[in-house]
């Protein structure tokens, strides 16, 4: 697990649920986004209510197309916020 | 497919005001990618592109008629004055034998801009009156023909990143179909604007660091903005005015991924570069340099590499790939003109100008894309591609004259 306390993790998921339009309940980590039916237009949702929440901005960039699972995207997404953050703290 | 002569180009890019000035900077890997910054936007997170020059924006404005014309329109004027004195057209020449496709993608972004900005701060004020015809995307091309009495048909084809690969197509097509002796062709677009970029911005595929086409550790690609017109006509045409033909085009083909709106489908590009090579009837090999779509993003750059390795075979391995977007941006609905203008004169120069920024080969990619550095060939026919958000691909193939 690539960073992000549980509480940081918690709240991901809930956007990706949120602007995936899928189940909160339905969610979870081990989930293939395809398979829940996350499409490249719900990535930039995503993406975008993450940037308006913690003030990151997150590119379509390798690591972000290699994610597979619900898992995969939150690990990329909380590295981007770790990095942030400590960028802010400094 | 009959080939198609071209006898102008013209272009306005960040580059400057001029097609030697975007060759140039294509040739010499010059980037005209600068800082920005959009005042109303409140965290710009993005802060890199190939904008306009402000003294060149000032020439054409005051060249224009700002009143009644948006930039994107005065730009394309800009650019269709050079296409048309570079193919030595006279007042004789245009008529109801001439058509215009120009398109663009977006129209007229800064009047849009300028209208909402001034409805919201003062709702009772009174709107530009001219905003609806400045904005109109068809404006460019109503604009064209009327100030060079062309009066054949005219189009507006707004198809995103493939609106000017598009136009030039169906020009061409025009043309073979005996409709029209020739026909002004390509794309224009000026949309470095707050609320546009906001948006781009938000879609999240844009680079906030450096465009780097086909390479490792490429994060996205950078926008840009400006005109590309061109003049083409039926050879014969051409031939009977004793005009000086500097390349012909011999294919293009056009197809819809029909699948996912922002995903590119490697299946789609590659039906459309086929269908350019083989409407052109040559054999892929022939072809010495590709202008490639190269926008920096992870997808794009995987699925066109795929695309051209699936189209040339063993061919693939003696063509000349790049990308010269990181020096003038991608500049969407006037894209693929800008490039297909590039791709003209590197074939007339026999050298294939540099994708910029490269770092190394990505391991998903397997090539590199003329690295930084221009490098010379020797091959009579080159092509350029736009595959376009929706699933909309567009490519073209030239020769030089007479080697259709």
């Amino acid at each position: 697990m690539a960073g992000g306390d549980e509480e940081l993790r918690r709240e991901l998921l809930k956007i990706v649920a949120e602007e995936g339009m899928v189940e909160n309940r339905d969610i979870t980590a081990d989930q293939r986004l395809d398979e829940i039916g996350i499409q490249s237009a719900d990535f930039v949702m995503i993406l975008m209510a993450i940037e308006e929440r913690f003030g990151v901005y997150v590119p379509v960039d390798e690591r972000l197309t290699e994610a597979k699972t619900v898992a995969d995207l939150l690990d990329v997404v909380c590295s981007h916020i770790d990095n942030h953050r400590r960028q802010e703290a400094s | 497919m009959k080939p198609v002569a071209i006898t102008g180009l013209g272009a306005v890019t960040a580059c400057g005001i001029g097609v030697d000035r975007l060759w140039t900077a294509a040739r010499d890997g010059i980037s005209a990618v600068r800082d920005v910054t959009f005042p109303r936007i409140r965290r710009q997170q993005v802060k890199r592109a190939a904008r306009l020059a402000e003294d060149d924006l000032a020439a054409i404005t005051a060249a224009g008629n700002p009143r009644f014309q948006d930039r994107t329109t005065m730009v394309a004027l800009a650019a269709t004055r050079e296409a048309i004195a570079r193919a030595g057209l006279g007042a004789g020449d245009f008529g109801e034998r001439c058509g215009v496709v120009v398109g663009s993608g977006f129209g007229g972004a800064e009047t849009i801009e300028r209208n909402y900005v001034r409805f919201i701060e003062d709702p009772d004020g009174r709107s530009d009156p001219m905003a609806i015809p400045k904005i109109m995307t068809s404006s460019a091309a109503s604009w064209i023909a009327m100030e060079f009495k062309a009066t054949g048909p005219t189009l507006c084809i707004s198809t995103a990143c493939s609106s000017a690969t598009q136009s030039i197509g169906v020009a061409a097509d025009l043309i073979r179909a005996g409709l029209v002796d020739r026909c002004l062709a390509g794309g224009s677009e000026v949309l470095l604007v707050d609320g546009v970029f906001s948006s781009w911005e938000s879609l999240h595929v844009m680079t906030t660091t450096q465009c780097r086409p086909f390479s490792k550790d490429r994060t996205g690609m950078v926008l840009g903005e400006g005109a590309g017109i061109v003049v083409l006509e039926s050879v014969e045409a051409a031939r009977a005015r004793g005009a000086e033909i500097l390349a012909e085009l011999v294919g293009y083909g056009s197809t819809a991924d029909a699948a996912d709106l922002l995903r590119p489908d490697p299946a789609g590009a590659t039906a459309c570069i086929r269908r350019a090579i083989d409407g052109a009837g040559i054999d892929p090999a022939r072809i010495g340099y590709c202008n490639a779509h190269g926008t920096g993003t992870i997808a794009n750059d995987i699925t066109e590499t795929q695309a051209l390795r699936t189209v040339f075979g063993e061919a693939f391995d003696g063509l000349l790939v790049s990308s010269t977007k990181p020096i003038h941006g991608h500049a969407l609905g006037a894209g693929g003109a800008l490039e297909f203008i590039v791709t003209v004169v590197a074939l007339r120069a026999q050298i294939a100008p540099p994708t910029i920024g490269f770092l190394g080969v990505d391991p998903k990619i397997g090539f590199e894309p003329v690295p930084n550095v221009a490098r010379p060939f020797s091959a009579d026919a080159a092509m350029s591609n736009s595959f376009a958000f929706g699933g909309i691909n567009a490519s073209l193939v030239v020769t030089l004259p007479g080697r259709g």
